[in-house]
C-alpha cells in the first residue's frame, strides 16, 4: 500500500534535490554514494540528504533522460553504477541554475533589512 | 515482468553496495562493525521506501496494485459466499434479461438482410383508405423507369401463393413474378446457375435456397430440371444464395419467374405490378418519394376519379415494421428490470461496506488514502459485475434457445435469434459501467461513515441512500407490474371478442387448382361435388364454401364501391364482398339476425339475393328495414359518354365493361358481424354475401374469386380423423386441386392470439422478477436496518416499549418505504401505460384495476419481506444490547 503524501519538513524539496544532483554530476560521473557525500561536503554539512531519498530522485532524473548510467568499478573495487550528465541534463541544469539564482536574489532582497537611513 | 524484476534487483544491489560503502567508511573512522553497519543503515533511511518510491516513478505500481486488488477481491468474495451469491444472482437476472432482449433486437431488427445495402431499397404502392396496397399500372412503372434520376433501378413484381409441382410432389410455394431488372436492382447473383436473361422467352424459373433444399433435396444437378407451375413446365436455371428471399426477409420456398407487364392476362385489373426500387446513394427517402410522386402525377392523368396516392415504404421497414415497436418496448421493460437489480446490488454492497467499516478504519490508519480504498471497492464491484454479466450471458443463451424452439415455427424471423458477439460486448460494457456506479454508493457511505463515526459514534447511521434505492426499486416494480396488468387485460379482452361465428368443431380447408389456368366453371363443378361428398361424410354436420372465411389468408379480398337503393352514392361507400355456398350460415355457425339464409332454390332463381352483416346495416341502412332493399356494385359513369345519363346506367371504375356484375341483388337476410381475416380487434367492416351459384357462369368475377376455394366444415369428429377423411375425398373427387391449408378454427385463433400471448408472457415474467427483486430489496434493507438499530431498539425496550411496539416500528418503516415508492411508481406507471397504448385493447392506460393490483402485490410482497426482520427486532434482548456497549 502506498503511503499518504506527507511532506517531510526536514528534507529537501524534491526539485532542489534534483538540481543538486545534476550540479554534482557536472564535475564528472559518480556513483550514488559519492553523490550523496559530495552534496553534504560541498554544502558544508548544512544539507543532509537522506540517502534513501537520493535513489528515487536518481530514477526520476533517469526517466527524464537528464542523466544516464554506466556500470563500473568503485574505489573499493566493487561493482557500482555510475551516473553521468547528458546533454539534455546539461542544458536543463543551466536553465534551472539561473532560475534559482534569480529566485534567491529576489528573496534575499526582501529579507535583507533596508539600508540604514542616512538622514 | 522479467525486465522489471531485474530493474528492481539492480536497484536493490545498488542500495546494498551504497550501504556497504558507508559501512566501510564508518569502520575506517573507528566504529565497531555493528555500529558501523547500524549507523550506515540509519543514515540511509528507509531502503524499502526508497525502492517503493522508485517503483512508483517507474510507473508499474498501478498495475501491481490492480492485481493486488483483484486477488484481494476474489479472496474476500470467497470468504462471504452468501453475499457474493446474492449480488451475482441478482445482477445476473438483470443482465440475462437485457442480454436476451438485446439478442432478439439484434437478430430480428438489426441483422442485415442478405442483400447489399438494404437501406436503399424501397417499395412503392398505391395507398387506399382501407390500407390495402394497390399495384401501379404498366405505364406508370415504365414512366418511373424512364424518367427517374434519383432511383438507381426500378423493378416490378407480383406475388402469389400457388401450387408448384416438383419431383417430390405438388405443394404450395411463394411465386414471385419479377420484371427483368429485378435481380440487377437487388445486386445479388445466383449461387448456382444464372439469373434469367432479360430477353428470354422460354419459360424459366429461379428458385430460393430453401426451395432447393426442401423440395428438390439439394440436388446438385438442379439446373435444367423442370418444375410445374400454372399448368406449364418451367426450367430451373438458377438457385439464389442462402438467406436471399425477397419479401420475406428470411427463408421459405420461393420461385421467381419472369414478368413482362404487357403479357399479363387481361383480367379485372389492368396489368400492373408492385414496385421495388433502389435509391441512389446519397438520396434521402423524402426526396425520392417527391420525385416519384411528381413523375406519377403526370403519368396517369386520365384517372381523375380514382384516388391514387403513391406511397413508399423502406424494404427493411416493411420486413420488420410490425416488430420494431414491440421489441423496443420490451427493451425498455428489461432495462427497468436491470435498474431494479442494480439497486439491489448497490444496497447489498452498501450493507457490506458498512460491515467492513472497522476494516476500512484500520486501513486508513495504516496509511491508505481514500483513493486507494475506493480503488479496492471499485475492483470488487467490477469483478462482481463482470461475473454477473458472464452468468447473465449464459442465461441469455439458454433463454434465446428456448424462445427459438418455442416460437421459431410461428414467427420465421425468430428462427434466427442467437446471441452474437455484439451482445456479449454490450453486456460487458454495461457490467463495467454498473460495477463502477455501484461502488460509488458504498464509497460515499464509507466517506460519510468515517466522518460520522468521529462525530456521533453511537447514533444510528442514516440510511438515506439505501432508502432511496429501495424506493426506486418499488417505483419501477410498480411500473412493470401495472404494465403487465394492462397486457393481461388486453389478452383477456381479445380472447373474449365476439367472433360472430362458432369456432368449435369448425375446420378450414383451402384448395387451389394445380393448374391455375383451369376454367372457373370446372372449378365450380369440382367444388359442388366436393361439397356434396363432404356433407355426406359420416360425422360431418355441414360444409360450405366461404371466400371470406376467417383466418384463411389465401383468398383475395374483394372491396367494391356499392350502390344502395334509396341512398345517394357517396365516394368511399364500399363493402367487402364474400362469395359463399348455400349452406354457409349453417356450416359456419354464424347467427342469422333477420330474414333468411340462402337456400338451394336461390341457386336456380333468376332473382339475385344477398346477405348482409350488421355493420352494413349500421352504416348504410340505419333505421330502415334492410330486407328487400336492393344493392348493386357501383359503376362510375365513363367520362367519354355524354352527360345527362340516368343514374341506373352502370359504369365501373375499371376499364373492363362486364365486371363487376350489372344486376342488382336484394337483401334477404342480415347476419351477425364476423371476424375478418386474422385481425382480432379490428373493427367490423360492412359485408355483402353472394351465392356462388347465382353468379353468371361467364363472369370474370368467378375467375378472380374461384381459384382459391376455402371450405368450412363443421364436424364433431376429432381433427385427425376428419383431416384423413377430407383428404381421402380430395384424392377421389378432386385430384386436380392442391391442399393449401387445413386447420381447425380453434388452432387458428390460438395462433392469432399467439403474438399477444408471447408479449404477455414476457411482460409478466418481467413483472414477476421485478416483484421478487423488490421484495428481496425490501427484506435486505429492513434486515440491515434492524442490525443498525439494535441499540436503539434495546433502549426503547428498556424505556418501556413492548415487543409488538418494536415490531410495529419495523413494519411501519416497511409501510413508509412502500408508500414512498408507490406514489412515484403510479405516476410512472401511467406514463408507461400511455406509451404502450397502441398495444392495448379493451382497456385504457389509466386502468384502476391494474394499478390497484400492482399496489396490492407490492404491499403484500413488502409485508412478507418485513415479517422476518420485524420478528428479529422483537427478539432483541435489551440486556444483551446494553451490555455490549
Amino acid at each position: 500500500m502506498s503511503t499518504q503524501k506527507k511532506d517531510n519538513p526536514l528534507g529537501l524539496l524534491q526539485g532542489t534535490l534534483d538540481l543538486l544532483i545534476l550540479q554534482t554530476l557536472l564535475f564528472g560521473r559518480a556513483h550514488g554514494h559519492a553523490i550523496a557525500r559530495s552534496i553534504e561536503l560541498r554544502s558544508e554539512e548544512v544539507l543532509r540528504v537522506g540517502h534513501g531519498s537520493l535513489y528515487p530522485a536518481l530514477q526520476r532524473l533517469l526517466k527524464l533522460k537528464l542523466i544516464a548510467t554506466d556500470d563500473g568499478i568503485s574505489e573499493n573495487n566493487r561493482k557500482a553504477r555510475f551516473y553521468r550528465l547528458t546533454e539534455k541534463g546539461r542544458k536543463a541544469l543551466s536553465a534551472e541554475t539561473s532560475k534559482w539564482q534569480r529566485l534567491s536574489e529576489a528573496i534575499a532582497r526582501i529579507l535583507t533589512p533596508a539600508a540604514p537611513e542616512t538622514h | 515482468m522479467k525486465f522489471w524484476n531485474s530493474r528492481q534487483e539492480r536497484l536493490q544491489e545498488e542500495i546494498q553496495s551504497h550501504i556497504e560503502l558507508e559501512t566501510e567508511e564508518n569502520l575506517r573512522s573507528g566504529m565497531s562493525p555493528e555500529d558501523a553497519r547500524r549507523a550506515a543503515q540509519k543514515r540511509f533511511g528507509n531502503a524499502l521506501l526508497a525502492i517503493e518510491r522508485s517503483r512508483e516513478i517507474w510507473g508499474v505500481l498501478w498495475l501491481e496494485h490492480l492485481l493486488q486488488d483483484l486477488r484481494f477481491a476474489l479472496r474476500s468474495l470467497r470468504k462471504s459466499p452468501g453475499y457474493a451469491a446474492a449480488v451475482i444472482l441478482t445482477l445476473a437476472l438483470g443482465f440475462g434479461s437485457v442480454a436476451t432482449i438485446l439478442a432478439i433486437v439484434d437478430s430480428v431488427l438489426l441483422r442485415p438482410v442478405a442483400i447489399p445495402h438494404p437501406d436503399q431499397l424501397v417499395l412503392l404502392y398505391i395507398a387506399d383508405r382501407t390500407g390495402v396496397r394497390g399495384e401501379l399500372t404498366e405505364s406508370e412503372i415504365q414512366d418511373l423507369q424512364r424518367e427517374s434520376r434519383l432511383f438507381a433501378a426500378v423493378a416490378g413484381f407480383d406475388t402469389s401463393v400457388k401450387p408448384v409441382g416438383t419431383s417430390s410432389g405438388t405443394r404450395w410455394a411463394n411465386v414471385v413474378e419479377v420484371t427483368p431488372g429485378f435481380f440487377h436492382m437487388l445486386d445479388v447473383r445466383a449461387a448456382i446457375g444464372s439469373l434469367p436473361d432479360a430477353n428470354a422467352t422460354a419459360p424459366v424459373a429461379l428458385i430460393s435456397h430453401d426451395f432447393w433444399q426442401e423440395r428438390l433435396g439439394s440436388d446438385r444437378h438442379v439446373i435444367g430440371s423442370l418444375i410445374h407451375l400454372d399448368g406449364e413446365a418451367r426450367t430451373v436455371i438458377g438457385v439464389l444464395p442462402r438467406g436471399v428471399s425477397v419479401l420475406s426477409g428470411t427463408g421459405g420456398p420461393f420461385v421467381y419467374t419472369p414478368l413482362t407487364l404487357s403479357s399479363q392476362q387481361a383480367g379485372m385489373t389492368p396489368s400492373g405490378a408492385f414496385v421495388m426500387a433502389r435509391i441512389r446513394t446519397g438520396v434521402s427517402i423524402p426526396q425520392a418519394l417527391a420525385e416519384a410522386r411528381s413523375i406519377f402525377a403526370h403519368s396517369s392523368p386520365q384517372d381523375v376519379t380514382a384516388h391514387r396516392d403513391l406511397a413508399m415504404d423502406t424494404y427493411t421497414g416493411y420486413l420488420t415494421g410490425s416488430l420494431r415497436k414491440p421489441l423496443l418496448v420490451m427493451l425498455g421493460g428489461v432495462l427497468i428490470l436491470l435498474l431494479i437489480a442494480f439497486a439491489n446490488a448497490a444496497n447489498l454492497q452498501i450493507a457490506r461496506a458498512m460491515e467492513r467499516m472497522t476494516e476500512m478504519h484500520v486501513r486508513s490508519a495504516l496509511g491508505a488514502s481514500f483513493g486507494r480504498l475506493l480503488q479496492q471497492l471499485l475492483m470488487e464491484s467490477v469483478v462482481i459485475s463482470l461475473l454477473s454479466g458472464a452468468l447473465g450471458c449464459a442465461l441469455a443463451c439458454v433463454s434465446t434457445s428456448i424462445i427459438r424452439t418455442a416460437y421459431g415455427t410461428q414467427y420465421s424471423r425468430f428462427r434466427e435469434i442467437a446471441v452474437h458477439p455484439i451482445v456479449f460486448g454490450a453486456i460487458s460494457l454495461l457490467a463495467l459501467v454498473t460495477g463502477i456506479l455501484a461502488s460509488l454508493a458504498p464509497a460515499l457511505s464509507i466517506r460519510r461513515g468515517r466522518r460520522a463515526a468521529a462525530a456521533a459514534p453511537f447514533a444510528t447511521p442514516r440510511m438515506r441512500i439505501s432508502g432511496i434505492l429501495v424506493m426506486l426499486q418499488i417505483a419501477l416494480s410498480c411500473v412493470l407490474l401495472a404494465t403487465a396488468g394492462l397486457f393481461a387485460r388486453t389478452f383477456r379482452a381479445l380472447e373474449q371478442i365476439p367472433l360472430g361465428f362458432d369456432p368449435h368443431d369448425l375446420t378450414n380447408l383451402v384448395l387451389m387448382p394445380v393448374d391455375s389456368k383451369e376454367s372457373p366453371i370446372l372449378i365450380l363443378q369440382t367444388n359442388a361435388r366436393l361439397l356434396e361428398r363432404f356433407q355426406s361424410l359420416p360425422g360431418v354436420e355441414s360444409a360450405a364454401l366461404q371466400s371470406s372465411a376467417p383466418f384463411s389468408v389465401y383468398p383475395p379480398v374483394l372491396t367494391c364501391w356499392t350502390d344502395v337503393s334509396g341512398r345517394p352514392f357517396r365516394k368511399g361507400d364500399s363493402a367487402i364482398y364474400s362469395f359463399v355456398s348455400s349452406d354457409f350460415v349453417r356450416a359456419s355457425g354464424i347467427h342469422l339476425l333477420h330474414g333468411r339464409a340462402f337456400t338451394t332454390q336461390d341457386e336456380t332463381s333468376p332473382n339475385m339475393v344477398a346477405l348482409v352483416n350488421q355493420a352494413f346495416v349500421n352504416e348504410f341502412l340505419p333505421g330502415r328495414n334492410p330486407l328487400g332493399i336492393s344493392v348493386r356494385f357501383h359503376r362510375e359513369p365513363q367520362p367519354p359518354r355524354p352527360s345527362g345519363l340516368p343514374l341506373d346506367i352502370l359504369g365501373i371504375l375499371e376499364p373492363e365493361p362486364d365486371v363487376p356484375l350489372k344486376p342488382s341483388f336484394s337483401i334477404v337476410g342480415v347476419i351477425q358481424n364476423e371476424l375478418q381475416r386474422s385481425d382480432l380487434g379490428a373493427p367490423f367492416e360492412p359485408m355483402i354475401y353472394l351465392d356462388y351459384q347465382q353468379i353468371p357462369k361467364d363472369s370474370t368475377l368467378l375467375g378472380i374469386m374461384l381459384p382459391v376455394s376455402p371450405f368450412v366444415i363443421r364436424s364433431s369428429l376429432p381433427p385427425v380423423v376428419l383431416d384423413q377423411e377430407l383428404r381421402t375425398v380430395l384424392k377421389q373427387v378432386a385430384s386436380d386441386m392442391a391442399e393449401m391449408q387445413l386447420a381447425t378454427m380453434e388452432d387458428k385463433i390460438a395462433q392469432a392470439l399467439g403474438e399477444r400471448n408471447l408479449a404477455l408472457r414476457l411482460v409478466s415474467s418481467f413483472g414477476a422478477m421485478a416483484l421478487l427483486l423488490a421484495a428481496v430489496g425490501i427484506y435486505g434493507m429492513l434486515a440491515y436496518a434492524v442490525t443498525l438499530r439494535r441499540r436503539e431498539i434495546g433502549i426503547r425496550m428498556t424505556l418501556g416499549s413492548s415487543r409488538s411496539g418494536v415490531t410495529g416500528l419495523i413494519l411501519a418503516q416497511a409501510g413508509w418505504l412502500i408508500f414512498a415508492g408507490v406514489v412515484p411508481g403510479l405516476a410512472a406507471a401511467l406514463v408507461a401505460g400511455h406509451a404502450v397504448r397502441s398495444f392495448l385493447f379493451g382497456v385504457q392506460p389509466l386502468d384502476p384495476a391494474s394499478l390497484a393490483a400492482a399496489v396490492a402485490l407490492l404491499l403484500l410482497a413488502g409485508m412478507v419481506a418485513a415479517v422476518f426482520p420485524a420478528w428479529r427486532a422483537a427478539r432483541v434482548d435489551p440486556m444483551e444490547v446494553l451490555r455490549t456497549e
